[in-house]
C-alpha cells in the first residue's frame, strides 16, 4: 500500500499520456511516407490504456490509476492517391499513403497534453494537501 | 540514548536520503546510453528487523530497475523519478516531524516545573 496513493495514480497517467504523445509524434513524423504499393502502407500507431485495480482500495471503491496495455495498428491499405511520376507509384501511377488524419491526430494531441496538464496539477494540489496535513502540530 | 523508535526513525530518513540520490542520478543520466535506472530499497530490511526488535544489522540495498530499455538501452521513466522525488520528499519530512515529537516528549520528560 502506498503511504501517498495520488503520486502512483497520477503518476501513471503521466506515463501514459506520454506514451501518447509519443504515438502521436510518430504518426505525424510519418505522415507523408510513402511504402512501395505491394506492401502495407505506413500504420497510425493507437495506445491503448487500461485502469489499474488494486486491492487495497478494492473496498471503497477506488482505482491505483492507468497503464499501457498495448497498442492498436491503423489500415494498412493506406489512401491511394494517384502520383504518377512518385517512383513508388504503380502501373496505374497510384501510390499508397499512410490513412492518418492530420486534424484527427493534432486534436488528439492537444487531448493528451492537457491531459498531461491536469494529472501534473493533480499532483501538486496532493502535494501541497499532504504537505499540509504534515504540518499538523500536536499540542 | 536512542530507543528503537528513534532508531528506526534515523534508518527510514537514511534509507530515504539514499532513495533521493538515486532518483537524482537516474535524472542525470536520463539521456545516457545504456544506463540502467537504480533502484534503492531499505524497508524490507527495516520490516524485517523491527519483528525481530532488534535494528543492529540495517541495510540500504540497491538493485538496477527491471523496466524495459528505450531503443538506446536506457530504461530511466522521467515521470516515474519525478514521482518518487515529490514522495520521498514528503516521506522524509515526515520522518522528521516524526523524530521531532520523539524530542519534544522526550524534553517534556526532562523539564522539572509543570
Amino acid at each position: 500500500m502506498s503511504l501517498f496513493p495520488v503520486l502512483q495514480t497520477s503518476g501513471s497517467a503521466l506515463y501514459v499520456n506520454r506514451v501518447w504523445m509519443d504515438a502521436i509524434a510518430d504518426n505525424l513524423a510519418n505522415v507523408n511516407t510513402i511504402n512501395a504499393f505491394d506492401e502495407p502502407a505506413f500504420q497510425a500507431r493507437y495506445v491503448v490504456a487500461e485502469a489499474i485495480r488494486t486491492d487495497n482500495n478494492e473496498a471503497i471503491g477506488i482505482g491505483g490509476g492507468t497503464r499501457v496495455a498495448g497498442v492498436e495498428f491503423g489500415d494498412e491499405q493506406g489512401r491511394l492517391r494517384y502520383q504518377p511520376d512518385h517512383p513508388y507509384a504503380n502501373e496505374q501511377g497510384i501510390v499508397r499513403y499512410p490513412d492518418i488524419d492530420l486534424g484527427d491526430q493534432m486534436t488528439q494531441l492537444i487531448i493528451a497534453q492537457r491531459s498531461y496538464q491536469m494529472n501534473l496539477t493533480v499532483i501538486d494540489r496532493a502535494r501541497d494537501a499532504y504537505l499540509q496535513a504534515l504540518n499538523i502540530q500536536p499540542r | 540514548m536512542l530507543d528503537l523508535t528513534m532508531r528506526a526513525i534515523q534508518a527510514s530518513l537514511d534509507g530515504l536520503a539514499a532513495r533521493q540520490r538515486i532518483t537524482a542520478e537516474n535524472i542525470a543520466n536520463a539521456e545516457v546510453p545504456g544506463y540502467l535506472a537504480g533502484r534503492v530499497d531499505f524497508e524490507s530490511s527495516l520490516r524485517d528487523a523491527l519483528e525481530q526488535a532488534d535494528l543492529s544489522d540495517l541495510s540500504v540495498n540497491t538493485s538496477t530497475s527491471l523496466a524495459p530499455t528505450g531503443m538506446n538501452g536506457n530504461n530511466v521513466n522521467l515521470d516515474e523519478e519525478s514521482v518518487s522525488l515529490i514522495d520521498t520528499g514528503l516521506r522524509f519530512q515526515m520522518m522528521t516531524e516524526a523524530m521531532n515529537a520523539k524530542f519534544h516528549l522526550l524534553k517534556t520528560s526532562l523539564r522539572r516545573d509543570s
